[in-house]
Order: C-alpha cells, then sequence, then structure tokens
C-alpha cells in the first residue's frame, strides 16, 4: 500500500489535531471547488460565498432558519450515531421521521379545536415512540432473522412514503381543503412556540435538540450502556464472553435511531410545516447520516456538523435568489463536501511515513 | 383482453431493463464484499449524459457508451473512497449518490422535456410469429436481449470460472483471499467499476428507449429498487432477473386492471415490491445454510491490506 | 490573493449599485416556479406569462425566476428572501406553496401575492386559476370526432378537483360530439412524476383499444411522444405538444398567462392591487384550444371554434344539467350551471368516466 514512497500506516488513537483539521480541510477544499464550480456557471463567485456563509448569520430570521435546519439533522444524526459507534447501519430514518410524523399528527387533526397544554407533549411522546416501533421492525427482524437492517430499514422508508400518502389522499385530508392531500392546519397548541422575534422560525424544536445533544455526550462519555453497545456492536465474540448481547445492541441502536428520527418528524410537522402534508422532510433521514460521519460519531462533532450542514441549505437557498444559481448547485456541493470528509477522515486514522527503503522491514508489519 | 395481457407481459421486458443492468451490476459489487449505495445517482448522472450524447450524436451506441463511461467514473470516486482511503461503504456510497443526483439536474438542466426517438424493437424471424408467445418473447428492442445475455455471463462468470471464483472468495474473506496471493483491493477496484458500468447502461437504457426523454428525477427509486433485487435475488443472477422481470410485470399489471376499470390502491401496488423485498430477505436470511451459500460474508466490511 | 481582493471588492461594488439603483426603483416581481422550465407545459407556460411581464413594462419592472423550487419549508425560506428583499409582488406557482404565502402576506402588508391556484384569499393575496376545463371541453369534442374505437383514455396524476373537473369537461365534452361513447378508461399514476409511467400508462390504455388518449397535466411530454409512436390520437393541457407528437396532435388547452398576469401587476404598481380570486378562461384570454389536427374535416373544426366563440361570449357552459355522476346520482339538476366555487370544489365523476375516485 505504498505510494510514491509513502505509505499510511493505522495510528494507534486518532489524532486529535488531524480530528479539528480534517473538518478545516474539507471546508476549505469545498469552498474552492465552490467557488471554481459557481464561477464555471456564471455565478459571482464573491456572491455567492456571502450568501453562503455570511447572510445566512447576518439576521434573526435567517439564523432562526439555521436553527430549524439544523435541529432535524442534528437530532437524527446523535440517535443514528449511537448505532453506527456499534455497526449497526439504520439508514431509514426518513421513514421514521414520516411514521413518527403520522402518528403524532392524529391528536391535532382529530382534536383540532383543542387548546389542551397536554397536546404538544402527547406529540412529542407518541411521535418518537412511533419512530421507534417503525425502526423496531427493522431490529426485530435483525435480532431474530438476521436480516441486514441496512435493506430493512430502507425498504421501510419506502412503505413509510406510501402509508404516508395513502392516509393524506383518504382519512387523514382537510375536509373543507378541496380534496388537496394534506391534512387541516394543526391549532396553535399543536405547535412549537417559536423564539427570537416576529417572523423567525426558531422554535421549541432547536431546545430539545440541544437536551439530546448534551444528553446523547453524557451517555456516550460516562455510560456504562454506551460501552456495552459498543462492545455489543463491534466484536460480538468479545461481547459475548464479556456477557454483553450483540442482540441488545441491535436493539438499543435501532430504538434509539428510531426515537430521535421520530421526535424530528414532530419537529416538523409541529414547527416549520404545521400540517401533515405529502413531503414532510427534504431528505433529512439521509442528510443525517452524512452529518454523523461528518461529526465523527460523537455528540459534539455532529452538533456542529449538523449547523455547518445547516448553512449549507440556507446559504445555497439564499443563493438561488441572490447569485442566480440553479436549484441543484447546492445539491453537487454538498455531494463535494461529504466526498472530501470521507477522503480526509482517513488521515484521523492513519498517519502518512516515508516508506523505509530496506523491503525486509516492510514483511514485518 | 389478450392484447392488454400482451402489454404486461412483453412490456414488462422493457421496465425491467434498467433495473436488471443495475442489479446485476450491484450483484457483482456485493458479492466482491462491497456495498454501493451509490446505484440511484449513478443512474440519474448516466441517465442525463445518455440522453445529451445521444441527442447530439444522433446515435444510440455513443450514447450508452457515454451513459456507461459516466456511471464508471462516478463508480471510481467511490471506489477510490472506500479501497483508498478505507472510508465507510454506507457513508460513501450515500455520499457519491447525493453527488450523482445533483450532477445530473445540474447538466440536464438546458435539456429538460426534451425528447427522443427510442430504438426499433426487433422481430426475430419465425419466432416472433408464433401467436402471443412471438409478441411477448421475440419482439423486442436489443437491449432487453443483451440484458438476458449479461444475466447468463454474469452467472457464468461468478460460477465457471477462476476469475469469478476469486471474486467470491474475497467477498467472503479478503484476508484469506490475500493470504492465498490474490488481490482484495484490485478485484474489489474492478467489481466496482462493473459496478458503475452496468448503471450507466441502466441509466441509459432509461432515458434514450425506456421514455425516451430527460426530466429531472426521471430516475424516481429505480437505483433503490435494483439494490433491493440483488437482496431479493439472493445474489444469485438468475434469481435477480425474474425479480425484475416480475417487478416489471406487477408495476404493468396495476395500469392494465386500473385501465379496465378495477380499483386497487396504487399506494399498494407501489409498496409490493418493497414488502416481499423484506419477506424474501427475512425468509433467507434466517435460513443459515442459504444464506452462507450465497449472500457474501464480508458484504459491507472495509478490507486494509497488510502492508 | 489578488483574486480574493477582487471579488470582495465586487461584492462590496454590488452593494453600491444596489442602494444606487434603489432610487430608480424598478417594481420588483419575485417569479417562483416548482418545476424546471424546460419547453413546454406548467412552468414553461408560467415563465413564459413571467417573460411577457418583463417584455410589456420593460425597464420599470424587475423579475426574478426561482424555479425547481420543491414544496416544503424551504420554498418558504426563498419567498422570504425575497420579501426581506422588498420585492413588490410575488408569483406563487404551485399549490404547495400557499399556505406560507399566505403567512407571507399577513407579514408584509404591502407585498402583493399572486398564488396559481389553491383557494384562500387575503386582501394583499390574490389567488389567480386557469379554467383548463374550457379547453378541455373543447379537446373532448375532437376526441369524441375523431375516435373509431369509440374508447377514449385519460392520464392523470392525483384525483385533485382541478383534475375532476379537467377530466369531467373533457368527457362531457366528448359526449356532446359522439353518442356511442364506450365507458373512458382512467389510469392514475399515483406520481406527478414518472415518465416511464407515464409512457407506460399509454401504452397500457392503447392496448385496451383507446384511439385517442388525454394527457391530463403531464409531468412531461412522455404521453403524447408515445401516442405518436402508437398511431393513436393525443390531447394534452398546458401546451400545445405539436413539436412532440407532428401527426398525431389531436388538441392542446394552450395557457396564456400573459394578459392577466399583467393586469395584476398593473394593479399593483397602481397602488390598488385586489386580492381576488381570478378563475381566467377563454374569454380572459388565459386559454385556447391548439394544435387541432389537420384530421379534423373544416366542419368539425368550425364547430369546435364555435363552441370556443360561445364559451368566451358566456353563451355555453360546459357544467350546465343534467348531469349525472358515474354513482348514478344527479350531480347538476337540469337547467343550472355549476357556479365556480362547485366547480373549484369537485368531487364527482360524470356517468360514463370507468373509475371510482381513489379514497
Amino acid at each position: 500500500m505504498s505510494f510514491l514512497g509513502f505509505t499510511a500506516l493505522p495510528r494507534a488513537e486518532t489524532s486529535p489535531v488531524a480530528l479539528l483539521a480534517v473538518p478545516l480541510v474539507t471546508i476549505v477544499l469545498s469552498i474552492v471547488t465552490m467557488v471554481v464550480m459557481f464561477s464555471a456557471l456564471g455565478a459571482d463567485p464573491g456572491v455567492v460565498l456571502y450568501s453562503f456563509f455570511i447572510e445566512p448569520l447576518s439576521s434573526s430570521y435567517n439564523l432562526g432558519e439555521v436553527l430549524i435546519k439544523a435541529s432535524p439533522l442534528i437530532l437524527i444524526a446523535q440517535g443514528l450515531a449511537i448505532g453506527f459507534r456499534a455497526r449497526v447501519w439504520n439508514i431509514g430514518a426518513e421513514g421514521q421521521l414520516i411514521i413518527g410524523a403520522i402518528c403524532a399528527s392524529l391528536l391535532p387533526i382529530f382534536w383540532s379545536d383543542s387548546q389542551s397544554a397536554w397536546m404538544l407533549p402527547g406529540m412529542i411522546v407518541i411521535g418518537a415512540l412511533a419512530g421507534m416501533a417503525w425502526a423496531g421492525i427493522a431490529a426485530y427482524l435483525k435480532a431474530s432473522f438476521n436480516a441486514s437492517e441496512i435493506i430493512v430499514t430502507l425498504m421501510l422508508t419506502e412503505i413509510a412514503k406510501q402509508v404516508l400518502y395513502y392516509l393524506l389522499t383518504g382519512p387523514l385530508k382537510d375536509p373543507s381543503g378541496y380534496n388537496f392531500p394534506q391534512s387541516v392546519m394543526f391549532p396553535d397548541a399543536g405547535l412549537y412556540p417559536t423564539f427570537g422575534g416576529d417572523g423567525v422560525r426558531a422554535n421549541l424544536s432547536v431546545i430539545i435538540t440541544l437536551v439530546v445533544t448534551i444528553g446523547c455526550w453524557v451517555f456516550v462519555t460516562k455510560s456504562f450502556a454506551a460501552f456495552r453497545l459498543m462492545v455489543g456492536g463491534v466484536a460480538s465474540d468479545a461481547a459475548r464472553y464479556a456477557g454483553f448481547s450483540q442482540r441488545r445492541a441491535i436493539w438499543m441502536s435501532l430504538l434509539i435511531g428510531g426515537a430521535a428520527a421520530g421526535l424530528a418528524g414532530v419537529g416538523e410537522i409541529a414547527g416549520p410545516i404545521g400540517k401533515l402534508q405529502p413531503i414532510l422532510s427534504p431528505g433529512y433521514g439521509y442528510a443525517a447520516i452524512i452529518v454523523a460521519f461528518l461529526g465523527g460519531l460523537h455528540p459534539i462533532g455532529i452538533f456542529f456538523a449538523g449547523l455547518f450542514m445547516a448553512l449549507v441549505y440556507v446559504g445555497g437557498d439564499i443563493a438561488l435568489v441572490s447569485a442566480g444559481i440553479p436549484a441543484s448547485a447546492p445539491v453537487v456541493f454538498q455531494g463535494l463536501l461529504l466526498v472530501f470528509y470521507l477522503a480526509s477522515y482517513f488521515f484521523v486514522r492513519h498517519e502518512v511515513r516515508r516508506v523505509p527503503q530496506a523491503d525486509g522491514l516492510r514483511g514485518a508489519a | 383482453m389478450m392484447d392488454a395481457l400482451i402489454f404486461v407481459l412483453a412490456g414488462a421486458f422493457a421496465t425491467a431493463t434498467p433495473l436488471l443492468f443495475a442489479a446485476l451490476g450491484e450483484l457483482v459489487v456485493e458479492k466482491s464484499g462491497v456495498l454501493n449505495l451509490s446505484v440511484e445517482g449513478m443512474m440519474a448522472l448516466s441517465a442525463a449524459i445518455a440522453f445529451m450524447v445521444t441527442l447530439q450524436s444522433g446515435s444510440h451506441l455513443v450514447g450508452f457508451i457515454a451513459g456507461a463511461a459516466s456511471g464508471a467514473l462516478l463508480s471510481a470516486v467511490f471506489a477510490v473512497l472506500v479501497l483508498g482511503f478505507m472510508a465507510n461503504q454506507v457513508a460513501a456510497g450515500l455520499a457519491v449518490g447525493i453527488l450523482g443526483l445533483g450532477l445530473s439536474s445540474l447538466l440536464g438542466r438546458s435539456f429538460e422535456g426534451a425528447t427522443l426517438l427510442g430504438i426499433d424493437k426487433i422481430a426475430i424471424p419465425l419466432l416472433s410469429e408464433i401467436p402471443v408467445l412471438g409478441k411477448i418473447l421475440f419482439t423486442q428492442d436489443i437491449v432487453v436481449y443483451v440484458g438476458i445475455a449479461a444475466t447468463g455471463l454474469v452467472a457464468w462468470f461468478l460460477y465457471r470460472t477462476k476469475a469469478g471464483l476469486t471474486l467470491r472468495v474475497i467477498g467472503e474473506n479478503p484476508n484469506t483471499a490475500h493470504a492465498l496471493g490474490m488481490r482484495p483491493v484490485g478485484v474489489r477496484f474492478l467489481a466496482i467499476l462493473f459496478g458503475g458500468v452496468m448503471a450507466g447502461f441502466a441509466g441509459a437504457y432509461a432515458s434514450t428507449v425506456l421514455t425516451p426523454l430527460w426530466s429531472q428525477d426521471m430516475i424516481a427509486g429505480r437505483g433503490w429498487i435494483a439494490v433491493a433485487l440483488v437482496v431479493f435475488g439472493t445474489w444469485r443472477p438468475g434469481r435477480v432477473a425474474v425479480g425484475a422481470y416480475l417487478f416489471g410485470a406487477v408495476s404493468l399489471l396495476g395500469l392494465a386492471l386500473q385501465a379496465m376499470g378495477i380499483g386497487i390502491p396504487a399506494q399498494f401496488m407501489t409498496c409490493l415490491p418493497y414488502v416481499l423485498t423484506i419477506v424474501v430477505l427475512v425468509a433467507i436470511s434466517a435460513d443459515k445454510v442459504r444464506v452462507r451459500l450465497n449472500a457474501p460474508a464480508a458484504l459491507g466490511e472495509s478490507y486494509r491490506a497488510a502492508s | 490573493m489578488r483574486h480574493w481582493m477582487r471579488t470582495a471588492l465586487a461584492t462590496a461594488a454590488l452593494g453600491i449599485a444596489l442602494t444606487v439603483s434603489a432610487e430608480a426603483d424598478p417594481f420588483k416581481i419575485g417569479y417562483l416556479l416548482p418545476n424546471p422550465v424546460g419547453e413546454l407545459g406548467w412552468s414553461y407556460e408560467l415563465d413564459r406569462g413571467g417573460r411577457a411581464i418583463a417584455e410589456k413594462f420593460g425597464d420599470q419592472v424587475e423579475v426574478q425566476f426561482v424555479n425547481s423550487l420543491g414544496e416544503g419549508p424551504d420554498a418558504t425560506r426563498v419567498m422570504n428572501k425575497m420579501a426581506a428583499d422588498g420585492v413588490d409582488m410575488l408569483v406563487l406557482g404551485s399549490f404547495g406553496y400557499q399556505q406560507d404565502g399566505m403567512k407571507l402576506a399577513k407579514r408584509y402588508p404591502k407585498l402583493s401575492v399572486v398564488h396559481i391556484g389553491g383557494y384562500m384569499n387575503a386582501p394583499n393575496f390574490s389567488t389567480l386559476t386557469p379554467r383548463h376545463y374550457e379547453a378541455a371541453y373543447l379537446c373532448g369534442m375532437a376526441a369524441g370526432m375523431v375516435t373509431k374505437s369509440e374508447t377514449l383514455g385519460v392520464i392523470a396524476a392525483f384525483p385533485l378537483p382541478e383534475v375532476l373537473n379537467v377530466m369531467n369537461a373533457y368527457v362531457l365534452g366528448a359526449q356532446s360530439a359522439n353518442a356511442n361513447l364506450k365507458p373512458v378508461k382512467v389510469i392514475w399514476l399515483n406520481s406527478w412524476f414518472d415518465p416511464a409511467m407515464e409512457k407506460a400508462s399509454t401504452e397500457s390504455l392503447a392496448s385496451q383499444g383507446t384511439d385517442v388518449v388525454f394527457s391530463l397535466f403531464p409531468g412531461t411530454p412522455g404521453p403524447m411522444a408515445a401516442a405518436e409512436q402508437l398511431g393513436i390520437y393525443g390531447t394534452v393541457t398546458h401546451s400545445d405538444n405539436s413539436k412532440f407528437a407532428p401527426t398525431k396532435h389531436l388538441c392542446a388547452g394552450q395557457l396564456n398567462f400573459g394578459p392577466v398576469m399583467i393586469k395584476k401587476v398593473e394593479e399593483a404598481m397602481a397602488g390598488n392591487f385586489k386580492g381576488d380570486d381570478v378563475f381566467a378562461g377563454i374569454a380572459d384570454n388565459a386559454i385556447a384550444v391548439a394544435g387541432l389536427n389537420k384530421d379534423l374535416s373544416d366542419e368539425q373544426r368550425a364547430q369546435i371554434l364555435a363552441r370556443q366563440d360561445e364559451m368566451r361570449a358566456g353563451t355555453f357552459k360546459p357544467f350546465t344539467g343534467p348531469i349525472t355522476s358515474n354513482q348514478d346520482k344527479e350531480a347538476v339538476p337540469a337547467g343550472t350551471s355549476l357556479d365556480d366555487g362547485a366547480i373549484k370544489g369537485m368531487n364527482f365523476l360524470v356517468k360514463g368516466i370507468d373509475t371510482t375516485i381513489p379514497k
């Protein structure tokens, strides 16, 4: 594995310097690429950079947008990362989000004139439980039948989309909404309170995300359960020897991931959307996987990775207007960002050394 | 009534062909122990490129080559990530997939809604004269026949050649394979490129023959269905092909029944293949022996060459 | 490094340029479309309407187009950005923008919003819906005239009320021209967007004897191109598709957003924008039949155009009773015509359509 006289060797411990340097290098690489790409598209790179990185932070409205965009990403990513660390690959958070949203929406749809203060807590609990249950299907099939959770969660996402559509064209349709596939608007009691000023959409979901992030941080760094989860997933033989069950790792990973995704679903319908509609998420479930990896599967890293991704999303929307870039350009930018990150993350776990000239040493390694 | 039946059974071949190509490619990739989740993105990009090139050159052949090349290029990015930089396969697949989807709408946006002429169906002499069967089996376009041939070739390669054996051993246990003098990284790289080429053909067929027009998001989840089909077919090329044709027939059957006035909730028909995939997956996974026979044991795990 | 300086300077200069030009202050319009514009269809026709505004008012207006904007919270952000940047008017080209557009209209009382379709109004929030069904009735007549198998087929996405009224008008038109029509076949795509299934649906209908297919609110010209290949006639909404079906294009309901849109802009510029519900049809030059096939005889063509003239004059209304639903219920009593509200909220299918409204 040597290249031009250099070789990469696994590090004994991940390098803290590299851990910080990698995201920075990634961002710089992406920005350089972005300037080149958007210039080629005929947009003014100065305006693009301003739209992407300055304007989203320049008003309370835009800041609020970054926060509500970051919330679902961070929330889901925190849940998924716990599973990913245990090598349980839940890639169906999108479906768990949808099912969480559907079940939580039953309260405001069927009690649409209620002003009960219990509605919101009820929605939060139902949403998290429903997301959990949907992911639980995959956990059951994996734990009992060894069915790949990657495929099952993926398929369950497609099914969830159809369930949503079926319900919106029938039982949950707004009766006075001219047959359009959407529910009634939720009453105020079913909406997250907002903060930050008139028209700013930052809401309770941001606080929930913060709490979950801190919770995950404590869980990961302090708890025995997290250790058990790691061992159960990473090396099942060792785990069994130590009396830990891989089965429990699967259940715990998927249930936590599902609950977080369900919660994110509640955040969307009780937040910026305010009703149940065919499109609930622009792919948060998938983007969160990326956020989890961008954040190095660490709660604090995920928090910042989620904020950065949100910045790119919001900045992209602004650039559509101010720089006239096509809607697909920010998607390409996100793709590049991830590719660069995954490539440079290599250096967190590996160090590059000059290959020793003597051939004998290679055999010994 | 008979015509409606012929429509379903004959049309199923064309509907299945992009799924078949993409799934056969992914099958070979997975047999080498790599899970590439970027199929949807590769198909989308190559659909756009193949369409543009066919429109400009007037030649479907050139379009297919361009589609295959763009699929291969994108898969090479994935290969470098997972083999060179040892990135997690799930994350790398999703990342490259997003890149492909973004690039396809970026590059294709000036061709939105443009159409092409498809390619003619070939009526095989004599055989196509057979009542009913002739129209179903022997009046198809050339790519459909190539797809059937490709199924046989992939099966032959995997189970009858030394190279195929090498690929399967690497998919089972790359460390053992390396100890036996095989080159897991090189073989996996080639397998991933093959997957890219096949996804490229799939995308090219979708945009230049099946529809034949270009529109953003036209792949509409077919890449994910291809990934599911590999599992549905328990990693056996023949069964993957049968699965693809079944899927094609079921989706057309829904359209035919509707036209007869028989109402089935459209969402139910759309869900069916996904539910079936889960059922099949559970059935085969529970049976340890069959899983061991077909599913590559090292699927999804990074391999680090001992240097 | 020098390059960076230059872009920074350019940005600053641009900022100054914007402030300076603010004194001349053209009337700014933000124009939001859900899909890529392409060569024809919904987004294309809306885009054409926007260009008509730009052409008519020249330097007085500045139209900013954003297309391919998905529905949902992200579209809201773009609207907000435009409102915060001080646009005077927003044109929202998709139903999914309605509720957030309404919220924005309430927050910015000086902003004029024109929403295409939908059912909500406020003093500064106007809805503009084309009467697709008028042209559909005329295209239905053409279909009834040319069909040999007396079997018509319709491809539609979802059973929205607007889809139902267009389908009903089409079938009523066909029945008026052909008394022997067999039940009309319908395929619901369950997707706004799947060109492969659009084409396959056309083939499915053709395989069951349909010789005129109606592509109702299509995502792509796919069904029309497929009809040409299959040698059956195609009718379509939104745009003349003759380019994609040179010999088999039977009839299209050609939209023309220019005149109605210009009227709304004039209102807003003069400071008397009305938050009304504009239901614009043939009489407003917002829609007309186009691309009539040369296989129609002169007499048939004259019949269709005469009906169009009656609609323009207001002497003929497609939804005039007696109309029976396909559940055998009286939908419109004899001697009455449906009012606009009933047309917009239509939830029945007329007798002679062989499908049920998916529940």
